[in-house]
């Protein structure tokens, strides 16, 4: 404790004193909007009766939770859910980081700014929409691909929204439709940054452009990939609820390969709304998602703290 | 992002008790007698004025304010009151009733049913109505029969009065008259569902566009309104009564008669009468025949739905009852009207409600709107738009007579049959009255096994009643998952609180 | 570096292709919203309207003056929301960026931490009305849930870390620059790039956002466009799921529900498509390191 105190050399925190101001503004919003609303994290232990209030509701422990484990389903949804969010993880940083490189590469700065609008696009259309436009592609009876495409290759159709093992791929395709544009220009912007020295010193070694980008913009970019990756895995308990609900179109067949964690919850307190259990999820995730990310965090920063989030 | 609607249901719930834990609300008390507020007159002259205030959800109406005003007028002279309506956007309802509610806002009268109901009821936000009921609410209590006006009781007390709607429904099968006639197809022949099979495979056979048998809503299944026509659903299908006339609790997913229902889907599903993506698809039969695309639904039966489904889809169409018509808890206490602790004068409040249940002129009003400016009458009981105004322009368009106090008393629409009042009074008399007419489920106790079991439930029961999964293989299957999930624990409970309800009555 | 012709062709047919993949949904989207409900009914949704109807706009639209108040809000809240919170967030993410600076790690975790745990959507309501008393007001639509977010912050901590050397602060220092200043001078103009992205992001969730509206707001003079339109959905759909309402419709509007989700979703896109380009100049290779060097 003492050493903690002489190490705050005082001369030191006053020549950061204006830093110190800046991040003022910042910290008393993270108070109130998030710090202060935390002692909600309660109701996951309560039988919240409305009549009492909150405060003074009966604690049961972790009866709460129990729905989340004591059901055939529990691993089923854990699986989905976390081999889900591995996936998309791995290919969306595949795809956007390509995405951004070629970009980069192009000369023409017209259809450079068309091409970033475009891939934009799927990002701003909401999970209903998609859910549509993916019927419009495969319902069984009026289908594009059911009518049009598989005849065309003289074979039947298929029967999409009733057998499960198509989703996963389905799913996974739209996922990156969806958000790859977006988080490109995230590896976008960092690509951009880049100084243009580096690239002349290497063309004048003779490093032909695909080593350039492994040798020269990759690495330069790294702390943003970690960065984001780690950002996305403390959250991988978590799914894009829209994807996984409206994109099936809420399809009870299809549960098995694209039931989640919150869609379970979903389904699970539709006719309840019970707010203990549906907290408890809630917590159950963001645990899960806090271990996971002070073991990732530790990695990384014993590779290189730099790159660390904290 | 969240979904929206779950997100919904966990700000309703949450800010019911956020609110009720900060203003310091605990069991507010609810005694409320005749002696402490207002007069005891039933005689309007030494009444001090009051504003009753009635809030409802609908689509904004322009007139809305003149239609009050009117009605003002005669509860002036009737209870010396003049009336509020204070309309909610329906997507809204939830959440504003809540803060309206545990707030120290002043409602004398809301709409209430089912669910919210029995939250309102639970938290003390509602007055017990029986006494008022003696002293001020004759007229109601006259319109209704006793065992209906006993269904919404909880715990002994009635806590709202439901409209005087349909409170029966049967199975009707609607069909397309145009077709029925060009294959000379006797509608009247089908005395059960199985004899669909005939009629749906000519339709089948000579109009290839046509989809023959459509879903009766959006989210609702082919034989979902055989379900709730057929057994007393307890509320939530999750045990349900094995026949009216007993007080047995059985799982409606493994009698027979649900495996039948399934076997008669599936068939008509192979055979091509449903179309392939009824499960996932959110078109209607009403959708599929104003396309003109369908040709018949298997719908909830009361009088009148011929004639306004006949009206929604452009298109004559023929009718065929199945079966006769039930009544329920769950249909009675679907919407009511509730006076709020909140009221300031629940004894006004129940006079205004007495007069929604005897007063012509007053329904007439909030149903329809003032005469002559909305409506217009075209003979003695029915009505039409005046000349010059249509649906897209009337000023005063609700049409939701089923939420306000006795519609039995209002015009009838030209489109409607003169006598839809008095054929309605009679097909809930003359209905079968299931033997829980009265019980109030409360799902508490068994929450983490219904969690689970909604789960199965979404997994099999859309595909199973619409056909698209075969019951040979799934049935079993759906029923060894609700049987991992718990729903034999679930079934026991209800039965348990069946048994302690029939004990008391 | 000269641009290889065939390289460059490679890398445009990619990019074609993809840009068919998402332009053609977006144009289905569109097509959608002008067909007539019957004709989706009967076909789905195609291409080229297979009948051609302007019916869900002008359901829609038939309170233009709400629409255009509405509208007026969402641009209001989303400029002034995106303006504040790049503000704050960069004031946020720049002093713990500096290898520097003491408890970095500490903050670092703190703001993290929020991106983790959160108590909830009801002590949150209770937070800002009860205490801050802000509903019905403007201030529900910037502040709650929106003008902060971690990840950004995060996001920006690492592009300053990783594009500003500690040699350019020094040097700063030795000229005699304060902090803030050289935040403001040299830090601020280098990271463009990341400013643009972030900034375009929270447009974008502004924009979009109708939560904070459902929940703070019941005055519907206050109501944003998304707002406005969702109660337009919810209530249609009301309308039409509600078993009661469904049988007595009478000769009572009909409501085309599937065209009315399509062009609700074009009129929610088109203005974020139109801003887009302003932000796409701070893509490009400007400043950097070497220049301020020089």
């Amino acid at each position: 404790m003492t050493s903690w105190l002489s190490r705050l050399n005082l001369k030191k925190m006053k020549k950061y004193k204006t830093l110190y101001l800046m991040l003022i503004p910042g910290v008393i919003y993270l108070l109130i909007n998030n710090y202060g609303p935390m002692f909600g994290v309660i109701i996951a232990f309560k039988d919240v009766n409305f009549a009492k209030g909150i405060m003074a509701s009966d604690w049961v422990g972790l009866k709460n939770f129990e729905y989340l484990f004591k059901t055939t389903d529990a691993y089923i949804i854990t699986r989905n859910t976390i081999l889900y969010n591995l996936v998309f993880i791995v290919l969306n940083l595949v795809v956007a980081l390509g995405l951004a490189i070629l970009l980069n590469e192009l000369k023409n700065k017209f259809l450079t700014r068309f091409y970033q609008s475009a891939i934009l696009l799927p990002y701003l259309m909401s999970s209903v929409i998609i859910g549509y436009l993916v019927y419009s592609l495969l319902s069984m009876e009026t289908g594009l691909i059911n009518n049009t495409i598989l005849p065309f290759l003289g074979r039947e159709g298929v029967m999409w929204y009733n057998d499960p093992k198509y989703w996963p791929y389905i799913l996974t395709l739209v996922k990156i439709w969806s958000t790859a544009g977006y988080l490109c220009i995230v590896y976008f912007a960092a690509v951009v940054g880049i100084d243009q020295e580096y690239y002349e010193a290497a063309t004048l070694d003779g490093a032909n452009k695909i080593q350039q980008i492994m040798k020269i913009t990759i690495p330069l970019i790294t702390p943003v990939i970690i960065i984001m990756t780690l950002l996305q895995i403390g959250r991988i308990f978590y799914s894009d609820f829209g994807l996984f609900y409206q994109v099936p179109l809420d399809s009870g067949v299809l549960m098995p390969t694209t039931n989640v964690i919150d869609t379970y919850v979903y389904r699970a307190l539709l006719k309840n709304g019970d707010i203990g259990m549906s907290s408890a999820a809630g917590l159950y995730q963001s645990i899960v998602g806090f271990i996971i990310i002070l073991i990732s965090n530790y990695v990384v920063k014993k590779i290189n703290p730099d790159n660390s989030l904290f | 992002m969240r979904n929206r609607v779950s997100v919904w249901f966990v700000i309703m719930a949450l800010l019911s008790t956020l609110i009720a834990g900060c203003t310091g609300n605990s069991t507010p008390t609810v005694a409320v007698n005749e002696g402490e507020k207002g007069g005891t007159q039933t005689n309007d002259g030494k009444l001090p004025p009051y504003e009753v205030k009635l809030v409802f959800y609908g689509p904004a109406q322009k007139d809305l304010e003149l239609v009050e005003q009117e009605m003002s007028k005669i509860t002036l002279k009737k209870i010396n009151a003049t009336v509020k309506l204070e309309r909610i956007e329906p997507a809204a309802w939830d959440q504003q009733t809540i803060l309206m509610l545990t707030g120290n806002e002043q409602v004398d009268l809301i709409v209430t049913g089912n669910i919210e109901f029995s939250r309102q009821v639970a938290q003390g936000q509602l007055v017990p109505l029986d006494d008022l009921l003696q002293s001020h609410g004759q007229d109601i209590l006259k319109a209704f029969q006793p065992e209906i006006l006993d269904a919404t009781k909880v715990d002994g007390k009635i806590y709202g009065i439901p409209s005087i709607r349909d409170f029966a429904a049967n199975t009707n099968v609607m069909m397309r008259k145009d077709m029925l006639e060009k294959y000379g197809l006797d509608a009247s022949s089908v005395k059960s569902l199985d004899d669909l099979d005939s009629i749906l495979a000519t339709i089948k056979k000579n109009e290839p566009n046509v989809t023959p048998l459509g879903k009766p809503s959006a989210s609702a299944p082919i034989i979902d309104r055989v379900l709730e026509t057929n057994w007393d659903v307890l509320g939530d299908y999750i045990g349900v009564l094995e026949n009216l006339d007993s007080l047995k609790v059985v799982n409606m997913f493994e009698t027979p008669e649900y495996e039948k229902l399934l076997k008669t889907v599936r068939r008509w599903y192979e055979a091509g009468y449903i179309s392939k993506d009824a499960a996932t698809s959110k078109d209607t039969a009403v959708d599929l025949i104003k396309a003109n695309i369908g040709f018949g639904v298997i719908q909830k039966g009361k009088p009148g739905i011929l004639a306004q489904t006949e009206n929604r889809t452009n298109t004559k169409l023929e009718g065929v009852e199945l079966g006769q018509q039930i009544t329920s808890t769950t249909s009675i206490t679907a919407i009511m009207l509730g006076i709020p602790t909140n009221s300031k004068d629940p004894t006004r409040a129940m006079m205004f409600l007495n007069l929604l249940n005897s007063d012509p002129d007053l329904i007439n009003l909030i149903d329809w709107g003032v005469e002559g400016k909305n409506y217009v009458k075209v003979n003695d009981t029915q009505i039409d738009f005046p000349p010059g105004i249509d649906a897209t322009n009337s000023g005063y368009n609700l049409r939701q007579g089923w939420m306000f106090g006795n519609q039995l008393l209002s015009h009838t629409w030209i489109t409607d049959t003169p006598d839809l009042w008095t054929q309605m009074d009679k097909f809930n008399r003359e209905s079968k009255k299931s033997a829980a007419l009265g019980f109030f489920y409360n799902p508490a106790a068994v929450k983490t096994e219904l969690a689970a079991i909604t789960n199965v439930v979404r997994q099999y029961q859309s595909g199973l009643e619409n056909g698209s999964l075969d019951p040979e293989i799934n049935l079993p299957k759906f029923n060894a998952a609700l049987r991992a999930a718990g729903i034999d624990k679930v079934i026991a409970e209800k039965q348990r609180q069946m048994n302690e309800w029939a004990a008391k009555k | 570096m000269k641009p290889n012709k065939v390289e460059q062709w490679i890398i445009n047919s990619i990019f074609i292709v993809i840009s068919l993949l998402c332009l053609i949904p977006f144009i289905i989207l569109i097509a959608s919203s002008m067909t007539s409900e019957n004709s989706i009914i009967q076909n789905g949704y195609s291409l080229i309207p297979g009948e051609f109807s302007l019916e869900s706009y002008k359901y829609l639209f038939q309170e233009p003056a709400m629409m255009i108040r509405a509208y007026g809000i969402s641009i209001f809240v989303t400029l002034i929301g995106t303006l504040v919170s790049l503000i704050i967030m960069t004031m946020l993410a720049y002093p713990i960026s500096r290898r520097d600076m003491p408890l970095r790690n500490g903050i670092s975790f703190f703001i993290f931490f929020t991106m983790l745990f959160n108590g909830g959507l009801v002590p949150t309501y209770l937070m800002y009305t009860n205490i801050f008393g802000i509903k019905n007001s403007l201030f529900a639509l910037l502040i709650p849930g929106l003008l902060v977010s971690a990840f950004f912050v995060i996001l920006i901590r690492t592009f300053f870390t990783m594009n500003i050397p500690n040699e350019v602060i020094e040097s700063a220092y030795m000229d005699g620059a304060g902090e803030f200043r050289i935040f403001a001078r040299i830090v601020l103009p280098l990271s463009t790039p990341v400013l643009g992205a972030v900034g375009l992001f929270q447009l974008i969730n502004y924009w979009n956002d109708w939560f904070n509206g459902l929940i703070y707001i019941t005055d519907n003079k206050l109501y944003s466009i998304q707002v406005l339109l969702n109660t337009i959905l919810l209530n249609a759909q009301y309308l039409l799921s509600n078993v009661n309402f469904v049988d007595d419709m009478g000769p009572a509007e009909e409501i085309p529900n599937n065209g009315l989700k399509m062009a609700i979703a074009v009129i929610g896109v088109i203005p974020i498509l139109i801003t887009y380009p302003f932000f796409q100049r701070y893509f490009a290779k400007g400043l950097t390191v070497g220049a301020v060097k020089g």
